[in-house]
């Protein structure tokens, strides 16, 4: 079974039922808002401090949202049942695991396509093709770590409890690269292209690490 | 300086405590099943 | 009186030598005071702390490739151990940075990736504390563990890149007067030995603690045998 189409396959199937259900993404987007709201009391922002607080705002809002999304991506009954049946097939676990990655990167996505915007909207920052950009590439490392954590996580006890303390610190370089190119592209001092460039290289360092690691976590 | 003796008994009490603990505890588990 | 506790009050007494160095021989520092002396069991914790995670490190990588208990269960001891002497290192550090630097933390690259280990590992005690005994949570530890050592230094990389823009006090290395590097040493190897000697008491422990589940050699190969279920068709 060639992997890459059993990747895709996975990830259609994720996103589909999510689809389906529509029960994820609304519940993100109005928490995302949420967040954003609880930012702007909890700083007393005004146009004057808005570029330094909402990256910061940001990065919470996307963090939180990433756990909540992951939590889901492999909690349900039905989800684990339909994760044996297709690990029971000649494909590959890294496939199965790359497929459901790329269906929580897609979730991820959606939330930031909520998110950036209403942060423009109430905080009055630039909404540029270089934050997005930022926010996009730190996106894609922590759905892979995310996606793994959720994985070893599921099958644990205290489930929502372990899966931000295990993931927290693993997103931590992710927040701090992105935070700064945020900034940066936010106009506060700071170099935006050697952000741009940690995030690619935490992208593909944990990315090999997540593949390497996923035959041992999704294998029964 | 408090801040030294305070540092010291820190480790003290906590490297000292785990490795009391510890050996109870295997004492403990090496008594013989009942 | 056992080979674990003898072993045990050895290690005891070389920390008491350890001390007569550090309070009696080593020369006081005429810059921070008294304080400094602080350095030399809070230095030798943070160094052993990470020769333990390298055991969790190492247990994990052999557990993964051969499935081995015994693997697993030095690796369970060197995470209790780590945690026990990275939380010494950060509280002496704390308690070392308030009179020095003002404040009992910094977002420097050092602290901030000590804590992010403590995190991590404390994370890898709770999962092994939650998952259910057995082949399952061995694995899913051993990778948390691997990723936990990973991450560490990219935590501190990323932080260093973080502070030319955010400078911080640094933590200037003077070159040590010979009778301190000398303290310095005799204390680390002395911490080492208490290391030691915590983990292979955990490590039986684990062996024990094991046993009562029913985690042996044995139960372990008949559990890998297990013949891979035939492919099914997709439903």
């Amino acid at each position: 079974m060639n992997p890459f189409r059993v990747a895709v396959a996975v990830a259609r199937k994720d996103l589909r039922s999510e689809w389906r259900t529509r029960e994820l993404v609304p519940a993100l987007a109005q928490f995302v808002i949420l967040a954003l709201l609880i930012g702007n009391f909890g700083f007393q922002i005004d146009s004057r401090n808005a570029a330094s607080i909402a990256p910061g705002i940001l990065w919470l809002a996307l963090v939180f949202a990433g756990l909540v999304a992951f939590g889901r991506a492999f909690a349900a009954e039905r989800e684990q049942a339909s994760l044996e049946a297709m690990l029971m097939t000649p494909a590959s676990p890294v496939a199965v695991f790359a497929g459901k990655a790329a269906a929580a990167f897609g979730l991820l996505l959606l939330c930031e396509a909520v998110m950036l915007p209403a942060l423009s909207l109430f905080f009055g920052t630039p909404l540029s093709i270089e934050v997005v950009a930022a926010v996009v590439l730190a996106s894609v490392g922590m759905a892979a770590l995310g996606c793994l954590f959720a994985a070893i996580v599921a099958r644990v006890r205290a489930r929502e409890l372990l899966l931000p303390l295990l993931t927290l610190p693993l997103w931590i370089p992710f927040i701090i690269a992105g935070g700064s190119a945020v900034q940066s592209a936010m106009g506060l001092p700071g170099n935006y292209q050697e952000a741009i460039g940690l995030l690619i290289d935490f992208d593909i360092l944990f990315l090999v690490l997540t593949s390497l690691a996923a035959r041992f976590v999704l294998d029964e | 300086m408090t801040y030294l003796v305070l540092a010291y008994t820190f480790a003290v009490v906590v490297l000292g405590g785990y490795l009391v603990w510890s050996l109870r505890r295997l004492r403990e588990l090496e008594r013989p099943e009942r | 009186m056992n080979r674990y506790e003898k072993a045990a009050g050895g290690a005891v007494a070389l920390m008491l030598l350890a001390a007569g160095a550090i309070f009696l021989y080593a020369p006081g520092d005429y810059l921070h005071g008294p304080v400094q002396r602080i350095f030399y069991l809070h230095v030798s914790s943070a160094i052993t702390a990470f020769g333990c995670f390298a055991v969790v490190l190492i247990g994990g990588i052999v557990y993964l490739r051969n499935e081995s208990p015994s693997a697993d269960r030095i690796a369970r001891a060197g995470a209790l151990v780590g945690v026990v002497f990275t939380t010494v290192t950060l509280v002496m550090g704390m308690l070392w940075a308030k009179p020095v630097w003002g404040a009992y933390w910094v977002w420097d690259a050092r602290l901030t990736s000590t804590l992010v280990l403590w995190i991590i590992y404390a994370g890898y005690l709770l999962v092994r504390r939650l998952a259910e005994p057995g082949r399952q949570s061995a694995r899913f530890a051993a990778v948390v563990g691997i990723f936990g050592f990973a991450d560490v230094p990219v935590v501190y990389f990323s932080v260093s890149w973080w502070n030319t823009h955010h400078p911080g006090p640094l933590i200037i290395n003077n070159a040590l007067p010979p009778e301190m590097l000398a303290t310095f040493l005799f204390t680390m190897l002395c911490t080492l030995v208490l290391a030691g000697v915590m983990i292979g008491v955990r490590y039986r422990i684990e062996t024990l603690l094991d046993g009562r589940h029913g985690v042996t050699e044995r139960a372990h190969v008949v559990a890998s045998r297990r013949p891979e279920a035939s492919p099914e068709p997709v439903p």
